[in-house]
């Protein structure tokens, strides 16, 4: 992929981590306004509109939280590429590191939307 | 008579084991400039001082070196302004040769690598123009003042990325490469655009500003960057 392309996906994925990172704040800290009750139950494991559970099982919340790890995923991993190719000038580190943080970049994926998965089937 | 302080680094790689650091005393003379300084130490004082120098007017850019930490030009730079102590050092980011004297190898491989030329696509055109290409003012505009770059290097050396990463192309060279894309004679700009679109290429830059800082022609290379960014992105 050319470098532009992914710088573009860089600034794109750090827009949408304030956005999915916002919604996800919301949930978990941002509830104390609406109410004191409100916020306890976002610290309950199941049976209120923001417990953690419930925040899973909602599939607009749990697609959210699946983007918020996409998206934290690829900018996490390209700033780290970024500082690297800085820290090592030297090609043969840098074509290795790539592929060293893209089967990084894969397994956290697949771990993640594992995890997000089950939380959303638990019944 | 006002003497001027002049602590000039010394080192020939063929000869000495150890850089060090040569103290002079040269009289001050109104409107003297460190080139003239150094002049003064080589003729009088010390011949064996290497210096590289030619239009000794801020044309040739050849005396680029660095004064009381920071990258100028030697015959620009008045004496007056930068204080009656000096600190001459050879620039910083270019290979040494020798006392104040640098490898520009490097520099000018970069320079050339973003085709500083007009590219037409029609080759004998090109070779034997049939007709002028007149440009309105507001195409002039566009990249007039990044024309004004005499490639001294003295952006490349304060360049902190190049100093972390030597294969970055540095302003000089994105700066001059966002002039030719910039001017509507060109007809490379696919071409142009994909030169530094690179691991170690324009992205690299964090802005720190300092190219156009040291610039003495006042070419602003930083916003050159962030010019050819945005063109990049537009594809
Ligand atoms: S001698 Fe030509 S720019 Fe200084």
């Amino acid at each position: 992929m050319r470098e532009k392309n992914v710088m573009l996906l860089h600034y794109l994925s750090g827009v949408g981590i304030l956005i999915f990172g916002g919604i996800h704040l919301f949930t978990v800290f941002f509830t104390r306004p609406l109410g004191e009750t409100v916020w306890e139950t976002t610290l309950l494991f199941e049976g209120h509109q923001f417990a953690i559970l419930e925040v899973y099982r909602n599939m607009l919340l749990a697609s959210s939280l699946w983007f918020l790890l996409l998206f934290t995923t690829f900018h996490g991993l390209n700033g780290l590429r970024v500082i690297l190719i800085e820290l090592f000038p030297n090609r043969a580190v840098r074509s290795a590191t790539r592929y060293v943080l893209l089967f990084l970049g894969f397994a956290l994926m697949v771990y993640g939307t594992r995890t997000i998965v089950i939380a959303h089937m638990i019944r | 008579m006002k003497t001027v302080r002049f602590s000039v680094y010394r080192f020939d790689p063929s000869s000495d084991k150890k850089e060090r650091y040569a103290t002079y005393e040269v009289p001050y003379k109104t409107g003297m400039t460190v080139l003239d300084g150094l002049l003064y130490i080589k003729e009088r004082l010390d011949h064996t001082l290497a210096i590289r120098y030619s239009c000794r007017m801020g044309i040739c850019g050849s005396c680029g070196m660095t004064v009381n930490g920071l990258p100028r030009l030697a015959c620009y730079t008045q004496v007056k302004e930068v204080g009656w102590s000096l600190k001459v050092e050879p620039l910083r980011n270019h290979p040494h040769v020798r006392d104040l004297v640098t490898n520009f190898d490097e520099f000018f491989k970069k320079h050339k690598s973003v085709k500083p030329w007009l590219v037409r696509t029609d080759s004998r055109e090109q070779e034997s123009p049939t007709s002028q290409y007149l440009q309105s003012d507001a195409e002039l505009e566009k990249y007039i003042q990044f024309s004004y770059c005499i490639s001294c290097g003295l952006c490349y050396s304060a360049c902190p990325v190049v100093s972390s990463l030597p294969e970055f192309p540095g302003p000089q060279a994105l700066a001059l490469l966002y002039r030719y894309l910039a001017d509507s004679r060109d007809q490379s700009r696919s071409e142009r655009l994909k030169i530094v679109d690179e691991a170690v290429g324009i992205w690299r830059c964090h802005f720190a500003g300092s190219c156009s800082q040291v610039c003495p022609k006042g070419v602003d290379p930083a916003l050159a960057i962030q010019l050819l960014r945005r063109e990049m992105m537009r594809g």
